[in-house]
């Protein structure tokens, strides 16, 4: 075979930052630049990588990668720049900080130090749903080898969609021991739950009250087998093995706007970890770092006028979805950014990629060489930071608020959600949003709608046929995908663009942004 | 020793790694096709690199050659002329029709890179495989539960 040529190829390796998985991989140069993705063996998923992770190489040279501060579309002069961020921040009590994954600890305790120094007080993360909470679970490092011992293992999701990298050790693990036992809960028909023993398939955003019930919890006057659709003696059988297994995980891999209350669902997380004593191993698109509050705080507080900039350290997506932008219109925000967007004042920043310092994994931390350079124009965090001299520093860790719920009284709540009698002048079907990592920015082909057989059948909907779906929020028109995998009323898409993500309903609850399962009509387009 | 690419159908988790990979090394053209075996299975297909190719015999400009030392079956793009014979002739309907940059987009086991395809070492499950002739014969693949159960998957 052809090798290549050693003179002008080299292969600089870094950790993938698309997922809490962390996974090692290279990035290949030649005598033109960024060429392509290797695979590196000694890694935690031993070379192996999601389809996110084989595109890495082409986010580093994108034909709309930003390389000079931008405003309203035309190009700042970075010493305008520092000037006008410290005009803003000789007001610290009007400035919010707010900061996603995309950064190191290293570059979080900079953010941390810069905020002390300035004085500025309302800091939080930009992480949504039910994500912030399962972070907590990322404390204990997670190994392939536990999957390998344990006996029994009840999967929340479909970890195939949201981290693939951990189907060999699963299937493997499956295939080995007949006596080993999967549990799957999720409320669509999944790879993995076709791989399952049990399938725990519960009604939409039921799936709290499920935990409840496998850690035996009484969580008040409620008909469980009613509300979820599954037997109690079910229940209780799975709950009664998953105890006396020796070993055990629960994996977490929860899709888009499954859930009406996160905080519910993490404790019944929280008590079935507890009551098993198996370990949680959440797999979370983002494993980063709090602020010392939420951000849907920074919102009220946006809407009382009590803030008036927005100086935020990460991706700018979060604001990408129109619910979420609407409610930021009065702000004048300052982001970094990878790539051109013409909405705000955005900072060319580095990529993780092409960082140094240490990244929260469910691995453990790992080690990022920097040796993968940013284009020019482009700072790291903290690079930009240093701009500010007498700013940069350490900072320690921020503790967030910590949240106290009554159980008995929001599981109630959640079941009059789950059971909201639908209106019969129109077909209404819940909205539930998917993870599929080949998704991921539209890398392959456009969304495609899950629908039921029997509903398409009532709406004369076929196979690929365009149609029409429409909610509160907006409306978008895309492929019908027929299946049996969803059940009667409910529509299912793969939740990866800022266009379907914003039909979704959002509830703040406890100042806590999360996607909620929404109502929508859909029809057949012309 | 030649090697090809194999399919464990039991491992494939329909990730799509393999497509991405080829998709990402090969300016947006994935040589790996991703399809389904109707809803059960799913079933990624590459070129076969057959020893009496039907794509060889149908290119009216010999652009695809077999190299009868590796068994690798090669398109050049410069003598191709986008004219899809190939595409048609397929019998495992690999090459695919719509042509990009008009020229066809043939599998060649990445033979720019040591270690054999991309597809297989980004496979997340393992189901992909680089294999000898002589290991294949070896290999139980998809021996577990695909071939003795075809509705094994989706059971639910």
């Amino acid at each position: 075979m052809k090798k290549i040529d050693p003179t002008f190829t080299t292969v600089k390796k870094t950790v993938c930052p698309f997922c809490s998985f962390g996974c090692e991989l290279g990035v290949v140069f030649d005598e033109f630049g960024v060429k392509g993705v290797e695979y590196i063996k000694e890694g935690s998923s031993e070379g192996r990588l999601c389809p996110r992770g084989s595109a890495a190489a082409l986010y580093l040279n994108h034909p709309k990668r930003l390389s000079m501060p931008m405003k309203n579309g035309k190009v700042l002069e970075w010493s305008k720049l520092i000037k006008d961020l410290k005009k803003i921040i000789g007001a610290p009590k009007n400035v919010a900080v707010t900061f996603d994954r995309n950064i190191t600890i290293e570059e979080y305790e900079s953010i941390i130090s810069f905020c002390n120094k300035t004085g500025i007080e309302n800091i939080a993360s930009t992480y949504f749903e039910p994500e912030i909470f399962l972070k907590k679970f990322l404390n204990k490092p997670f190994s392939l080898d536990e999957i390998d011992n344990a006996q029994m293992i009840i999967v929340l999701g479909d970890p195939f969609s949201q981290a693939p990298m951990i189907s060999k050790a699963l299937i493997n693990w499956k295939l080995r021991d007949r006596k080993n036992r999967l549990v799957v809960i999720d409320t669509i028909n999944s790879h993995t739950a076709g791989f399952a023993n049990d399938f725990l398939k519960g009604t939409v955003g039921t799936e709290p009250i499920l935990l409840f019930s496998l850690a035996q919890e009484n969580i008040g006057n409620i008909d469980i087998p009613a509300i979820t659709n599954i037997a109690e003696s079910k229940i209780t059988e799975i709950s009664k093995s998953f105890k006396q297994a020796e070993n055990g995980l629960i994996i977490v891999s929860l899709p888009f706007a499954h859930t009406y209350d996160p905080l519910l669902l993490t404790q019944g997380l929280v008590k079935l970890s507890t009551f098993s004593n198996k370990k949680v191993v959440p797999l979370v698109e983002f494993a980063g770092f709090e602020g010392n509050q939420y951000f849907g705080s920074i919102m009220s507080l946006v809407k009382k006028k009590k803030i008036k900039h927005l100086i935020n350290f990460g991706e700018l997506f979060p604001f990408y979805y129109a619910q979420v932008a609407k409610n930021l219109k009065a702000l004048n925000i300052y982001s970094t950014s990878t790539i051109k967007y013409n909405g705000y004042t955005t900072i060319p920043a580095a990529l993780n990629l092409e960082k140094e310092g240490t990244i929260l994994t469910n691995f453990g931390k790992k080690k990022l060489d920097g040796n993968i350079k940013p284009p020019s124009g482009a700072k790291t965090i903290s690079e930009i930071l240093a701009l500010f001299q007498e700013m940069s520093g350490k900072g320690k860790r921020l503790d967030m608020p910590e949240l106290k719920i009554n159980i008995k009284e929001r599981a109630k709540k959640l079941v009059e959600k789950c059971t909201t009698p639908k209106t019969k002048k129109k077909k209404i079907f819940k909205l539930i949003g998917e993870k599929i990592a080949y998704n991921f920015l539209g890398f392959f082909e456009k969304e495609i709608l899950k629908l039921n057989l029997h509903d398409a059948k009532e709406l004369g909907i076929k196979q690929n046929d365009i149609i029409s779906i429409k909610s509160k929020h907006g409306s978008i028109e895309l492929a019908a995908k027929l299946t049996k995998d969803v059940e009667k009323g409910i529509v299912s898409i793969p939740a990866e663009t800022p266009e379907v993500k914003s039909l979704f309903d959002f509830d703040i609850d406890n100042n806590i942004i999360n996607f909620i399962p929404t109502e929508v009509e859909i029809w057949r387009r012309g | 020793m030649a090697k090809r690419i194999v399919l464990d159908l039991d491992l494939c988790c329909g990730c799509r790694s393999c497509e991405a990979a080829c998709k990402a090394a090969y300016k947006g053209e994935a040589r790996i096709r991703h399809g389904e075996i109707a809803g059960e299975a799913y079933l990624p297909l590459a070129c076969k690199h057959c020893k009496d190719p039907l794509c060889v015999a149908a290119c009216p400009v010999d652009a695809i050659k077999r190299d009868d030392e590796t068994g690798l079956v090669i398109r050049s793009s410069l003598i191709c002329i986008g004219c899809q014979s190939c595409a048609y002739a397929c019998p495992f309907g690999v090459i695919d029709a719509p042509l990009v940059r008009h020229v066809s987009q043939k599998c060649n086991l990445c033979n720019d890179r040591e270690d054999g395809p991309r597809c297989v070492a980004a496979c997340s499950s393992g189901a992909l495989q680089f294999l000898t002739e002589e290991e294949i014969e070896k290999h139980e693949i998809g021996m577990r539960m695909v071939s003795k159960n075809a509705f094994f998957r989706r059971k639910a």
